[in-house]
């Protein structure tokens, strides 16, 4: 699959539009977090938004502390943040707590969730777990040019329609795809593009019963909370920082997403 | 009136969560993961298979064949080895002419110039920046050279394969696949090989290849393990075994090496870090092209010149320290000697000498400059004149012969010899390496067990073998 | 220099007497430790729990009985009892001792901790099921409130222990679980074990070594009244009453998935592909949530790829990503038709 052809003549087609920052990020507009399954090249995502050079290397789980840096694009500044890679959100290990408590208490403006477009099924649970979070997720399906090596065609558009959130085809070692990536992010952050992601559905009767009378409660106590079941599901699993954000009445801080997305939350 | 609204929805959680058991997780993550498949089937066409994956299942077969996997690991392992001592030679010297036989005169002149006291050009010329300057040329080149192969196997993805061949081993002894890369880092850097523990996702395997990362005989090492040997151990034999011998005798000690971090691995796992986390997991990634100029950056950048510099912040102060207790006189006689003439009858009782346990106390920020220390205390403490450049300033030898001469005219033998070698395999980690340590895992206490372990083992093997040897 | 043999003898015995020292847990010195400090505490603790545990079992706690738990004289005793006694944790009556109810909190407090601490052995260490008791035993008395607290915090506050008992929340409130014990049920019942008792014992590690865990799916084949004879994970086993008497079971109305399973993953020879049945509720906690993060699941396609060069690890396919497992990983995972892989 060929990407980008369409792209050169686009107007957003302008990496002039990028200013890469480095770790200059005193101020900025707008936050972003980078998620991914261990070993799907976040890392060298990352780098390319930046202009920093990580370390990336072919290993499941390389960056293990937290990573931050900005860039600055159609004059906007952004910070992005390098979540630990993670297989999944729901564990109790300290990689997955940091991503999740970020996801969900940093208030991310976009979730960048990295994708290795050759492993697409298991990046999917993360996609998912992401998208009961957060509204605000743009996935970018890295290493399609390794997928075509190996004869995966992906049809990134039914992807995208299945996922609703926006899908970007990526080759990111080739730097390749990151300028669309960018206007994406950057539309999801301005609000102009609306996410409507993908919501799990229960397959354990059990389960759903009760997810849905703990939903309903929190509701009611928090109205309008986007991530109700999220919050439910967590509880249920015992999480304690979710548990003490339900008891201290911290979780009504998420409700306003747009007021107090400014003001990052240490985790 | 609201706190008890949310403290409500916590016990109704917490009573449903009675009714769910344990199943909560395993019918959300079926869920998901049926959603997944769901999805990926409508989004996902594969092509039949193409060359690329035969061709890696292909490369995955030989490299993990009874036959041609463990050969191929040592061959690589060998190739990466020859590599590294054969290209760090000429840099390593050019290196040390510039800035040891060199700079280092010509600095000294310098101050001699401005009439600055000697105390002063001493500390700072003869102490500090020789000890820098040594560290530098020493260690630069060869991990320049040592680090940027490794990652190029790493990032072609043969590393995760040697992990999967080796894990039958290291599951025996309690730790991870994984602790066999680390391991061969750390022949590389200890430090190093520390700081890429992190790909061991199960804190407790971390902590055992944390701990026993220092049985790898380092880069600082293997120079005095082969000087040692061809000294003392082709000493002792005739001439024409002489260089297979003393070869022989310094992979013995690394694999020496490797067989007390499988056995200490082993206690560790079965004692003190029997109740710590642990889960193993390995993933085979696919094998990827690596990036040449990329690997080069950043394995420059992020291994070597990282470690590098934590080196050189250690070594400057001791520098420092060498020189001062070689020039600071107490009733005439420097600190060096009074410690060298006190301690002398303990060490010997562990086939060593004053020389060689106050040299590796001050030298512990890297094991590079422990040769040079020695060869300057001998000359100090046995008043050879002639040699050397005076009190506190180390200095090297370019021929063997001159080397072992100082070294027989400060008394020592073959015992001496195969201790030296013993004590530079079992003994505390380097100060790069131990702040590393601690740097990786937050905790005073591993930092400890894993500075003095090593110590504590060397005592012991060199005093049984000194005796033993005193017995025949 | 001294003699080689007499340094050589000498050094021996220094060797053999720090080993015997400092030897992690069996040493003198962590003995010396373990029994200086709050050796009080953990004979106050272990009462509160005897009394608790006979009281819950409608049994009446005694001189005799508590004498035989701690292993003291009766002079100790009755020093300890004295001190309970003006702590108010219990009251005396003739020669039966019962609780107070701040002797049930606190004895709640200790088998909180006790329960919890086997959790985190079973969910995030490979600590052998059969030591996870006797480690919380030693582990029980070392905690305060507020440090379980923070223990239950990061293991995601666990409602019940890996041998299937509630464990007691915060406030001290526990709740109770219902079954019926394994004699209970009759030929052809099928049913889920739903807690293991881990005491005496003996009894508990024969029970482990024989392969009984809590969540595992049983059906019985006879019950005679003195021995019963039930199949799980398609072995049989046959057990005297006295072991049925340790199991609780919940009746069940039809084997699910297990059953269906033809075979565990390490039987899956290279080349071929199986789906996936179950995995089996002994591998718990962290190990079983990565092999899920992985994508193991009921119902994923796997196929073996190749072995190491030892024979274990082996690396399987699991939804497009090779991922190795050791056999006492794959063993725990059932499948079902294997057929050549595509």
């Amino acid at each position: 699959m060929k990407i980008n052809q369409d792209c050169e003549n686009c107007p957003v087609h302008n990496i002039g539009n990028l200013k890469k920052l480095g770790i200059n990020m005193e101020q900025y507009d707008f936050v972003v977090a980078l998620a991914g399954n261990p070993n799907t090249g976040k890392s060298t995502v990352f780098n390319n938004l930046t202009g920093l050079r990580q370390h990336t290397g072919n290993w499941p789980g390389k960056t293990v502390t937290r990573a931050e840096g900005a860039f600055e694009y159609n004059s906007k500044k952004f910070k992005i943040v390098d979540l630990p890679g993670t297989y999944s959100l729901l564990s109790t290990s300290t990689d997955e707590e940091v991503a999740r408590n970020f996801i969900l208490f940093g208030q991310p403006d976009v979730t960048v969730v990295v994708v290795d477009s050759t492993r697409l099924e298991r990046n999917l649970n993360l996609v998912l777990q992401v998208a009961e979070i957060t509204n605000r997720i743009v996935v970018c399906l890295n290493l399609i040019d390794e997928a075509e090596r190996h004869n995966i065609e992906i049809d990134v558009r039914s992807l995208s329609r299945e996922l609703g959130v926006p899908v970007i085809a990526a080759a990111a070692r080739q730097k390749e795809g990151m300028d669309e990536l960018l206007k994406f992010v950057y539309e999801v952050a301005n609000g102009e593009y609306v996410c409507k992601p993908y919501r799990i559905s229960d397959d354990s009767k059990l389960l759903s019963k009760a997810v849905v009378k703990l939903q309903k409660e929190i509701e009611e106590s928090f109205p309008g909370l986007p991530n109700s079941r999220w919050v439910a599901l967590r509880l249920l699993e015992g999480d304690q920082s979710i548990i003490e954000a339900v008891r201290s009445g911290e979780l009504k801080n998420l409700l306003n997403t747009e007021i107090s997305s400014k003001e990052l939350v240490n985790v | 009136m609201k706190n008890n609204q949310f403290d409500k929805i916590i016990a109704e959680a917490n009573n449903l969560r009675i009714d769910l058991g344990n199943e909560l997780h395993d019918s959300l993550m079926e869920s998901i993961y049926k959603d997944a498949s769901k999805i990926a089937s409508k989004v996902v066409t594969v092509k039949d298979e193409s060359k690329k994956y035969k061709w890696d299942q292909k490369l995955d077969r030989i490299i993990t064949s009874r036959w041609f996997g463990l050969p191929l690991m040592f061959l690589m392992l060998a190739a990466v080895f020859w590599i590294t001592i054969e290209g760090a030679n000429v840099p390593s010297s050019m290196l040390a002419s510039l800035l040891v036989d060199t700079f280092h005169p010509m600095l000294k002149n310098l101050f001699i110039d401005w009439s600055i006291p000697n105390f002063i050009t001493g500390v700072l010329i003869d102490g500090a920046y020789l000890a820098a300057a040594w560290v530098i040329s020493v260690m630069l080149p060869p991990m320049a050279i040592f680090f940027p192969l490794f990652t190029l196997l790493e990032d072609f993805g043969y590393l995760p394969r040697v992990a999967f061949n080796m894990d039958g081993l290291y599951k025996k002894v309690g730790a991870h696949g994984k602790q066999a890369l680390t391991m061969a880092m750390g022949f590389g850097c200890n430090a190093a090989g520390i700081v890429a523990t992190r790909v061991i996702d199960s804190p407790r395997e971390r902590l055992i290849a944390i701990i026993t990362n220092n049985f790898s005989l380092c880069n600082g090492r293997w120079p005095t393990q082969i000087l040692i040997a061809t000294i003392f151990i082709g000493g002792a034999v005739p001439a024409y075994l002489a260089g297979i011998v003393s070869a022989g005798a310094v992979v013995f000690i690394a694999v020496l090496g490797i067989a007390f971090s499988l056995l200490v691995s082993w206690g560790l796992s079965k004692t003190v870090l029997r109740g710590e986390a642990s889960t193993f997991s390995l993933e085979l990634p696919p094998y990827r092209p690596p990036r040449l100029l990329q690997t080069l950056y950043t394995s420059l950048i992020d291994r070597t010149i990282f470690v590098l510099w934590r080196a050189i912040v250690f070594a400057i102060p001791a520098g420092i320290v060498i020189w001062l207790v070689s020039n600071i006189n107490i009733n005439n006689i420097s600190i060096a000697e009074h410690f060298i003439t006190n301690v002398n009858p303990y060490a010997l009782l562990f086939g060593l000498n004053g020389v060689i346990i106050l040299a590796y106390i001050i030298a512990i920020p890297a094991n590079e400059i422990v040769i040079p220390t020695i060869l300057m205390l001998t000359v100090m403490t046995a008043k050879i004149t002639g040699m050397g450049e005076g009190s506190g300033v180390m200095f090297e030898l370019d021929s063997v012969e001159q080397t072992a001469s100082i070294l027989y005219s400060g008394g020592w033998t073959l015992l001496t010899g195969i201790n030296l070698m013993l004590f530079s395999l079992l003994h505390n980690p380097c100060s790069t390496t131990i702040f590393t340590i601690y740097k990786e895992t937050k905790s005073i206490k591993w930092t400890l067990v894993s500075t003095f372990l090593p110590i504590v083992l060397g005592i012991g093997v060199t005093f049984f073998v000194t005796q033993v040897w005193r017995l025949f | 220099m001294p003699n080689p043999l007499i340094a050589l003898t000498i050094g021996l015995v220094i060797g053999i007497i720090a080993i015997i020292f400092i030897y992690p847990r069996k040493g003198i010195l962590s003995r010396l430790k373990r029994s200086t400090r709050d050796k009080e505490r953990v004979l106050i603790e272990d009462t509160l729990k005897h009394l608790y545990d006979f009281h819950n079992k409608n049994l009446l706690p005694t001189n005799e009985s508590i004498k035989g738990i701690l292993n003291v004289s009766q002079k100790k005793l009755n020093m300890l009892l004295e001190k309970l006694n003006s702590l108010k944790l219990i009251t005396q009556n003739g020669d039966v001792f019962h609780l107070t109810e701040e002797g049930r909190s606190y004895a709640l407090k200790v088998i909180r901790i006790h329960r919890l601490w086997e959790y985190y052995l079973a969910d995030k260490t490979g600590v052998n099921p059969k030591e996870w008791h006797l480690e919380a035993e030693k582990f029980e008395h070392k905690l305060s409130s507020e440090d379980a607290n923070k223990l239950a915090a990061e293991i995601g506050n666990p409602i019940f222990d890996p041998h299937g008992d509630p464990i007691p929340n915060e406030k001290g409130e526990i709740v109770e679980v219902e079954g019926i014990h394994l004699n209970d049920l009759s030929n052809g019942e099928t049913a889920k074990i739903i807690h293991v008792e881990d005491e005496p014992h003996e009894i508990y590690e024969q029970l482990v070594t024989e392969g009984i865990y809590n969540g595992m799916e049983i059906r019985v084949i006879e019950n005679n009244g003195n021995s019963v004879k039930f199949e799980g994970n398609g072995d049989e086993f046959i057990f005297a009453k006295s072991f049925c008497r340790n199991v609780l079971v919940k009746k069940t109305k039809a084997r699910t998935e297990i059953s269906e399973a033809t075979g565990t993953l390490s039987s899956l020879d290279i080349g071929e592909e199986a789906e996936v049945v179950a995995i089996s509720k002994a591998c718990i906690g962290m190990q079983r949530r990565r092999l899920m993060d992985f994508g193991i699941v009921p119902g994923t396609k796997i196929s073996a790829e190749m072995k190491s060069l030892g024979g274990d690890p082996t690396a399987y396919k699991v939804r497009g990503t090779s991922v190795a497992l050791r056999k006492n990983q794959s063993d725990l995972i059932f499948i079902k038709n294997i057929k050549k892989a595509a």
